[in-house]
């Protein structure tokens, strides 16, 4: 696994933290799976390919369509003014992950630096949740968590199983069905895409 | 024929999702539930008395095993599936338009319900860490259109935090996974080295730095699937949000089925896991669930609100209970499990003549039900009873139990603070007890209509049913059934 593909994947992760348009987002987010598909297909052995074909076509390619359909359907009529600025969410976001990345044990993989490349994508993925607003920001943070999941999957022999992948790319379509509703259901019902909104049940 | 049977169950639900489509008209829709419904438990209460009468072996098939533990599981999981297919069509009586176009709303309703049901059947079936990984996702996404059924701002909010919470712990639990796949590697990589009998053949001989850092992590993230404080957030919205037949599944069979999940994964890990870490972790999360749920329980809460806290304390037993380990503590663990779900499900199908009949109910506690109505009032009554562990509720025997199994497990001083915080829940839940019974409400009788009928018929099959858990109870207490439960995992 290219080393420098890993580190590309923690910089467009941390571009998403940043990047103020919901299509920009969702095009780095299927860049990102379609250089991980590609990879993995070019490295595949015969039983795995399908599987990591099925992989690069749903992450790469039905996904971001979804997203990008549940975009077109929720047109911002205001931007979001909850949200910190950029340069707040980028230093944040960048000292978290460095903290997670240096206060995580190691996780046994084949390859120390691609392994501290996985973290850093996985924990970028949380956050991108924590530190935007949009709903459809949150959704996509799912996304990246799981390409830091899978980053750290492609160097081991043969990766993950072929039915684990499979089973994975089957529950990421079912699951971003299901966020690509709620985010066009909540704007149509509050009239924003704005997660703050939605912080009305306290006790 | 046991192979066959076990596929019969989930796969039994998944075409009740499809047949309810073929009726034309809402009553027909109804009819479909109901026959796909009793079709579905039918087979897997059978499925689960095969694995209980097997006694201590375990049966095992391709992709499943069946053990007692297992059998219990499904058992509890049909029975609340079957009964929150009943109720359904009441429930829907009194919706109109929501997440769903008025028309479609009913048959997406029982689609979402019967996919719901059909993973939760299967899990305590399967014999792979990964796939009862993917499984318990997959209950997600169902689950998480039911809870926004109605399609309310408040619906929707509890939905995406449903949604977004549980996914991201998911996807902990994901990477604890893939630890534990790259630590077994060396012993074959294919999808069977993650089988239940291989994770404990192998998990002595891993190091311990990849035992410890996928134990943490997997607990840590089923944790947030089945609200152990303090990744709780989502439970108390989502269980109050749903409607009343998904709330009693959320709470009677998600919860717990995903906990045997855990339970199965300190079994087979978490016994090579150095400084008893699976003990301190269960136990941590026990305490602090029963801590965070007290308080709740003082104040006077929405009745599926104060039933929602109510799961976390119960889930904060149930965590005690895995986390001492010893025959008593599996026995409370078994009778806790069976009273907690016919209790709590009562007590969410109790809510639809309720919410009918007071529709400020959703924000405020009911007061008073005794002037309203004798039968709401005797269920909540009951529910609340036995969920305060009121004897002769199976859950103080239960309870009891457990606490001492924390004794002999040498835990004095855990068992101390977790019987302090149950008597505390114990007189939160009796002081919600007499207000919901006996304090000053509108004091209008309401009218015996079909809800009232249904929980009144409700009433007298669950306490048959916890009177019948109490005296199984003390049979528990000398039977060797406990030590056998889990022999899918050795």
């Amino acid at each position: 696994m290219s080393v420098t593909l890993a580190w590309a994947m923690v910089a467009s992760s941390l571009a998403l933290v940043v990047v103020r348009r919901r299509s920009m987002a969702i095009a780095l987010v299927a860049a990102q799976s379609l250089a991980l598909g590609v990879y993995a297909l070019a490295h595949a052995h015969a039983a795995g390919a399908a599987a990591a074909g099925a992989t690069l076509i749903v992450k790469g390619i039905l996904l971001p369509g979804l997203l990008l359909i549940a975009v077109r359907r929720s047109r911002k009529r205001r931007p979001i003014a909850t949200e910190p600025p950029a340069f707040t969410r980028l230093a944040l976001a960048a000292a978290l992950a460095l903290a997670i990345e240096q206060l995580a044990p190691a996780l046994g993989l084949p390859n120390a630096s691609l392994e501290h490349a996985a973290i850093g994508v996985f924990a970028l993925g949380v956050l991108l949740a924590a530190t935007r607003r949009a709903v459809l920001f949150q959704a996509l943070g799912f996304l990246v968590v799981e390409n830091g999941i899978y980053l750290a999957a492609l160097p081991l022999h043969g990766g993950l199983p072929a039915p684990i992948e499979l089973g994975l790319a089957f529950d990421l379509i079912v699951t971003m069905s299901v966020a690509a509703a709620f985010a066009t259901k909540i704007h149509e019902r509050l009239g924003s895409g704005d997660s703050s909104l939605l912080e009305a049940l306290r006790d | 024929m046991t192979e066959a049977l076990t596929i019969a169950v989930p796969a039994a639900a998944l075409l009740g999702a499809m047949f309810v489509h073929l009726a034309r008209t809402p009553a027909g829709v109804d009819r479909a539930n109901v026959l796909a419904a009793s079709l579905t438990a039918a087979l897997a209460l059978t499925v689960s008395a095969l694995g209980i009468v097997n006694g201590g072996e375990a049966i095992r098939g391709s992709w499943f095993v069946l053990d007692r533990a297992g059998a219990s599981f499904l058992a509890v999981i049909a029975t609340v599936g079957w009964l929150s297919a009943l109720t359904s069509p009441a429930f829907l009586a009194g919706e109109g338009r929501g997440l769903f176009t008025a028309r479609r709303a009913r048959g997406w309703y029982y689609t979402g319900f019967h996919v719901f049901w059909a993973t939760l059947l299967a899990l305590p079936l399967v014999d792979n860490l990964a796939i009862a990984w993917l499984l318990v996702e997959a209950t997600t996404a169902a689950s998480a259109l039911l809870v926004a059924f109605n399609g309310r701002p408040h619906a929707l909010e509890a939905g995406w935090k449903y949604l977004v919470l549980t996914t991201f712990g998911l996807g902990v639990a994901l990477l604890g996974i893939l630890v534990l796949f790259v630590a077994l590697a060396p012993h074959g990589g294919g999808l069977s080295v993650l089988d239940w009998r291989s994770i404990a053949a192998h998990a002595p001989h891993l190091p311990h730095g990849s035992v410890e850092v996928a134990l943490i992590l997997i607990l840590a993230g089923l944790a947030a699937k089945i609200g152990w404080a303090p990744v709780h957030n989502w439970l108390p919205d989502a269980h109050s949000e749903a409607p009343p037949p998904v709330s009693a599944l959320l709470s009677a069979a998600l919860l717990p089925t995903v906990m045997l999940i855990a339970w199965r994964v300190t079994l087979t890990l978490g016994a090579a896991a150095p400084h008893h870490l699976a003990r301190t972790l269960l136990i941590g999360f026990g305490l602090a669930s029963l801590a965070i749920a007290v308080p709740f329980l003082w104040r006077s809460m929405p009745w599926k609100r104060l039933l929602a806290y109510s799961s976390l304390e119960h889930m904060g037993i149930l965590a005690l209970a895995i986390g001492f380990s010893n025959p008593l503590a599996t026995a409370g663990l078994l009778i806790h499990l069976a009273g907690h779900a016919i209790a709590k499900s009562l007590g969410f199908y109790a809510y639809l003549p309720i919410g009918r009949h007071s529709p400020d109910s959703a924000r405020r506690a009911p007061r008073g039900l005794t002037r309203s109505s004798g039968a709401v009032a005797a269920a909540a009554g009951v529910s609340l009873a036995t969920l305060g562990g009121l004897p002769p509720s199976p859950l103080f025997f239960s309870e009891l139990l457990i606490l001492l199994g924390g004794i002999v497990a040498h835990q004095a001083v855990v068992v101390a603070i977790a019987a302090v915080l149950i008597a505390l829940a114990f007189l939160g839940l009796a002081h919600a007890l007499i207000e919901t019974l006996a304090g000053k409400g509108s004091g209008r009788p309401w009218q015996a209509g079909r809800t009232v009928r249904l929980t009144r018929r409700l009433t007298v099959a669950a306490v048959i049913g916890l009177l019948a858990l109490s005296a199984g109870a003390y049979l528990l207490i000398d039977s060797h059934a406990s030590t056998t439960l889990m022999a899918g995992v050795s």
